[in-house]
């Protein structure tokens, strides 16, 4: 008999159904997850170019070697130029304001999009390119400023400008601190004209190039040594630190839940090649009687199962492509560009889970099948043998390991899931057979339908500790994803909360400290204390005087920088080393930021030296801090005792929060306090935000569909019980039980399953996340008390539920035809 | 033919043994039928197995055509049952997956000859089933299905056939007319029969009877 032929007949007894549809299951949801996985972190990569509103920037303070772009040109990579300059915009008579001016080439932006809108404040519409030649967008605060309206004349320079919209966002607005005061936008081609942009003026030149991830990179390899002194080349992963780690853990996370889903994937083609094996036990045993030897029934399985599996992976493959195009059908609105292709990987990870499914958990209990017994065709009752089971657990934890490394590249994130997986299946067993057997004490006394479902868990205590452990992974597996992602998504909330600070304002003189005070105060806005600044110079470590050059790639030379005093630790900053100075302090002494003071080589008790105005200061070092630098708020470098600094002239800084709808503010504001300048973080802040918001939306999908495949598990486990529970009410029924007392002790039976494997579960799961966030993630771990309640009633009440819904058959079918199948 | 010496089985139970065969010594002829009987749980179906090949014995010996199948390893056991054995059970054993015509041809396919078609059809209008070869095991009743068991049994040309309660699930009228089929068609073949019941007048039908009690013989 071929098994071909075997499979066909099978297939009409329904009962290859259930191994198929776990391969197919397995197959689907690894690619599927994998899939999307590589298609997401492709978009996002591209959504986060969008800050850079290219994949390469090189900046400058003089103008850019045009040979470059043509090098760039050859290498087929797209180009744009800009120029970012403050400079006076005037209009009418005696209207003028200090503006940000960028001025912007026809092919910008080349990642991302530019908004404008046709009048101040109106409807935001999206711009392929700038304004034409002749024309600008002026920030919406400026017509105010400026009195004018859309239509208007302003100049620039030497050049007058229609005003033709108003100017909303540019992709790379918070690329640059350079951007103070509101945004002018023109024509590049039109700065001659204007005059204004002289040798030695203060503006920011940039290329930008987009291309072939491949092509930019060599691009880059080629400009790097062309670099000049004050030229830098900046990429997404260099520009933006925040959102790449965001990202990295982002992507742990779905390596996590991808190798989750493969985990799932091998326990459900277990249990259903388990339960197929059982159901062939008889037909083992008949055609054995018949004469069929071992090796010939080991054929016989075994060349179904690889047939089977190719037809699985096949049909797994495409579900998977299914499911990530439903993902991303589903979630397009939210995407804001399009996702790249997976390319094969994703489907070949899915090939080879199905290869080692087959091998490693189909199987082995196919091949117990060759040893089945011929004699239970005369003893139904004759159990299968099974005495290489715990070699088959052992091959099927390896194989669950290669394969979860193999798909993740990361041993910690493997080694923090086997954790948890062996602390389940070690605890499990124990925990299972002691207190299953301790029930029937207690059982004994109890009322008919307790002594019912003790009975039964009693009776098949084996089999149930296995499904409490199966229970348990599930469960686990399930908790570790939740808990994960929510802390991953809280700390990202926490570091940019919405009511976080999103404009500075520097320069601000003392004399108008206490005044801007009170102003904010009675416009009920929350700002950052002030924090004085003085700008000095570093000018020796250790007694070694610094070099005097001009060259950023010098890390240990003499530089401007902002200092700040203060008598207690500033808010956000965490002590790494040193102590910090008791109030009053008048030693001279100096705190540091902790790369900072890598850069310059210095530890605590270090001697620097400093010119503050022409003045030398020399300090030792007392601390070194950590600072926030996504927080959005005040960071300094240095800061000293505030009696140290008293006597040099300071100016003062804050942070505060603004809403969109309050922008007027700071029209008034800067009337009242024209040398105040303000410096608006809010688009940057919302962009961040929106990165965040996009990679917790797509955390939050995937954990969906894990919830899914951990449910699909459940099920299976369930169903793998069903058949003897089956056979048995129906014999209780016969003698004339109730529904109710059948249907009451199913559920007090599978109840208890349940609440061993949420107990074990939610222990395993801290393990997991412990090591999890400690290795993996570098997150600072703490333990989740609601997650023992959650965990323990969940898995009863779950697993309860889908105990008596699998077997509602069993009252709803009379008792005669479930006997008669049998 | 079945030679049988000192046949003892044994089975570990909580602890003790429990002793089901206490030593059976029998010889079958060729060609013969006899009938095993005796109280249910007296060991009739446990003999049969080890007669048959499906068991392995705790001591004693089996021979059949002068063949030691206690020395046979499992595999070289079920060729055996394959090329001279036929069963029919108590509850008739047919794969439901396979309708009534696989079911015939299954060992002859397993015996690895080819053209089995006609010789299966032959065995299902033989036991009056020609109308029925494209049915499943679940579409017939149980007389009907132990008629298919019949000729799967006699379809594979066994030297020996091995029936343990065939009418056993079976009603008196449905269960006389299965019995006089099997010894129509066992005159034809001129097979052996071993047949295990515990029903007084099915037993009258053979040329020999042997009584087990409690596990041990206890008379013809
Ligand atoms: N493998 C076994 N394990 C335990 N008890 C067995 C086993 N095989 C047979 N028995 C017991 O041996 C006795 C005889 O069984 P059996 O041969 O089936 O009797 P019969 O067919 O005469 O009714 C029964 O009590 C049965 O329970
Ligand atoms: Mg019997």
């Amino acid at each position: 008999m071929t098994a071909t032929k075997m499979l066909a007949r099978d297939w009409r007894g329904g009962e290859l159904g259930v191994l198929v549809m776990a391969l197919v299951l397995a197959v689907g949801v690894v690619s599927g997850i994998s899939a999307f996985t590589t298609r997401l972190q492709n978009a996002l990569e591209q959504e986060s170019h969008r800050f850079l509103a290219a994949d390469l920037v090189v900046t400058g303070g003089r103008e850019l070697p045009a040979d470059w772009l043509l090098a760039a040109e050859r290498s087929g990579l797209q180009q744009a130029l800009t120029l970012q300059f403050p400079s006076m915009v005037y209009a009418g008579d005696d209207a003028m304001a200090l503006a940000s001016v960028k001025a912007v080439s026809d092919a910008y932006p080349l990642r991302g999009e530019m908004t404008y809108s046709q009048a101040p404040f109106g409807t935001v519409l999206a711009a392929d390119t700038g304004p034409g030649r002749g024309e600008v967008w002026l920030d919406s605060r400026l017509f105010a400023l400026l009195d004018v309206a859309v239509g208007d004349e302003v100049t620039i320079g030497e050049a007058s400008f229609i005003a033709v919209a108003a100017a909303r966002t540019e992709p790379d607005q918070g690329s640059s601190f350079y951007g103070y005061g509101p945004r002018v936008v023109m024509h590049y081609s039109d700065i001659p004209a204007t005059g204004v942009v002289q040798p030695g003026s203060r503006v920011e030149y940039r290329q930008l190039y987009a291309g072939e991830t491949a092509a930019v990179a060599s691009f880059r390899e080629w400009l790097d040594p062309r670099l000049q002194e004050g030229q830098r080349a900046v990429t997404v992963e260099e520009g933006q630190p925040g959102i790449g780690s965001a990202l990295d853990r982002a992507e742990s996370f779905l390596l996590l839940a991808g190798s989750l889903a493969v985990v799932l994937a091998g326990v459900a083609v277990a249990l259903a090649a388990r339960r197929f094996s059982e159901r062939h036990h008889d037909y083992v045993a008949i055609i054995k009687s018949l004469g069929a030897t071992s090796g010939a029934v080991n054929r016989l399985y075994g060349s179904s199962l690889l047939l089977l599996g190719a037809i699985a992976t096949l049909l797994g493959c495409l579900v998977g492509w299914g499911i990530q195009a439903l993902f991303f059908s589903l979630f397009a609105e939210q995407l804001p560009v399009q996702p790249g292709p997976s390319g094969i990987r994703p489907y070949a990870i899915g090939a080879v889970t199905s290869l080692t499914c087959l091998f490693c958990f189909a199987w082995p209990p196919l091949r117990r099948l060759g040893h089945a017994s011929p004699l239970r065709v005369l003893r139904r009752d004759l159990p299968m043998e099974n005495r290489r089971a715990f070699f088959d657990y052992v091959l099927g934890l390896l194989a669950v390991t290669l394969l979860m490394w193999w798909y993740s590249q990361d041993w910690k994130l493997t080694l923090a899931v086997l954790a948890g997986l062996g602390l389940t299946v070690g605890l499990g067993f124990c925990l299972a057979l002691t207190l299953l057997r301790g029930g029937r004490l207690v059982g004994m006394s109890a009322g008919s339908i307790w002594r019912l479902a003790l009975a039964g868990l009693q009776r098949r205590g084996n089999a149930n500790a296995l499904q409490v452990v199966i229970f348990a992974m599930a469960i686990m597996m399930l908790l570790v994803l939740l808990l994960v992602r929510t802390s991953l998504i809280d700390e990202w909330q926490a570091q940019l909360p919405e009511d976080a600070p999103n404009h500075f304002m520097i320069n601000i003189g003392p004399e108008n400290v206490q005044a801007i005070e009170q102003l904010l105060r009675v416009e009920d806005i929350t700002s950052e204390p002030f924090y004085p600044m003085i700008r000095g110079r570093i000018m020796s470590v250790k007694g070694e005087e610094l070099p005097s050059t001009d060259d950023v790639q010098e890390g240990r030379r003499q530089r401007e920088i902002n200092f700040t005093w203060s008598d207690t630790l500033p808010n956000e900053n965490r002590l790494l080393a040193g102590e910090w100075w008791a109030p009053g302090s008048d030693e001279p002494l100096v705190s540091l930021e902790e790369e900072f003071a890598e850069r310059m080589g210095l530890e605590v008790g270090d001697e620097v030296g400093f010119l503050v105005g022409s003045q030398p200061l020399e300090a030792r070092v007392a601390s070194i801090r950590q600072l926030q630098w996504q927080s959005m708020r005040p960071n300094f470098f240095l800061v000293f005792p505030p009696r140290l600094l008293a006597d040099f002239p300071a100016t003062f800084m804050t942070s505060f929060h603004l809403d969109e709808a309050d922008k007027g503010f700071l029209n008034r504001f800067i009337r009242s306090f024209p040398t105040v300048t303000v410096i608006e973080m809010d688009v940057v802040v919302e962009q961040i935000r929106t990165i965040i918001y996009q990679v917790s939306a797509a955390i939050n999908l995937v954990l969906v569909v894990i919830l899914a495949a951990g449910g699909l598990v459940l099920v299976a486990g369930v169903q793998a019980s069903v058949d003897a529970r089956v056979h048995e009410s129906a014999i209780l029924r016969a003698l004339g039980a109730q529904r109710r007392l059948i249907l009451g002790g199913l559920l007090i039976e599978f109840a208890t399953l349940g609440l061993f494997a949420g107990l074990l579960a939610t222990m395993a799961a801290e393990v997991s996340v412990f090591i999890l966030q400690t290795l993996v993630m570098e997150m600072d771990y703490s333990p989740t008390p609601w997650l023992w309640p959650v965990g323990v009633f969940s898995g009863a009440l779950v697993i309860g539920a889908l105990g008596v819904f699998s077997c509602l058959r069993v009252v709803s079918t009379p008792p005669v035809r479930v006997l008669r199948e049998l | 033919m079945i030679k049988c010496e000192n046949l003892q089985k044994r089975v570990p139970m909580a602890g003790t043994e429990l002793e089901i065969l206490k030593g059976i010594t029998l010889e079958i002829k060729s060609g013969e039928s006899v009938a095993i009987i005796g109280a249910s749980g007296s060991g009739k179906s446990t003999l049969l197995g080890l007669l048959a090949g499906l068991d392995e014995a705790t001591a004693g010996s089996v021979a059949i055509n002068g063949t030691d199948i206690g020395a046979l390893d499992e595999d070289d056991r079920a060729r055996f049952r394959g090329q001279h054995i036929g069963f029919v059970f108590q509850s008739f054993q047919l794969l439901p997956a396979l309708t009534a015509l696989e079911n015939v041809m299954l060992p002859l396919e397993l015996q690895g000859q080819n053209s089995v078609e006609e010789q299966a059809r032959h065995y299902l209008q033989r036991v009056g089933l020609a109308a029925r070869t494209g049915h499943y095991p679940l579409q017939l009743s149980g007389g009907e299905q132990q008629r298919v068991a019949l000729a799967r049994a006699f379809a594979s040309k066994p030297a020996i056939l091995f029936a343990d309660e065939p009418t056993g699930n079976l009603d008196t009228t449905t269960g006389e007319h299965i019995i006089d089929l099997l010894f129509e068609l066992n005159r034809e073949e001129g097979t052996t029969l071993v047949l295990v019941t515990h029903d007084q007048a099915l037993a009258e039908r053979c040329q020999r009877r042997l009584r087990l009690d409690g596990g041990a013989l206890v008379g013809e």
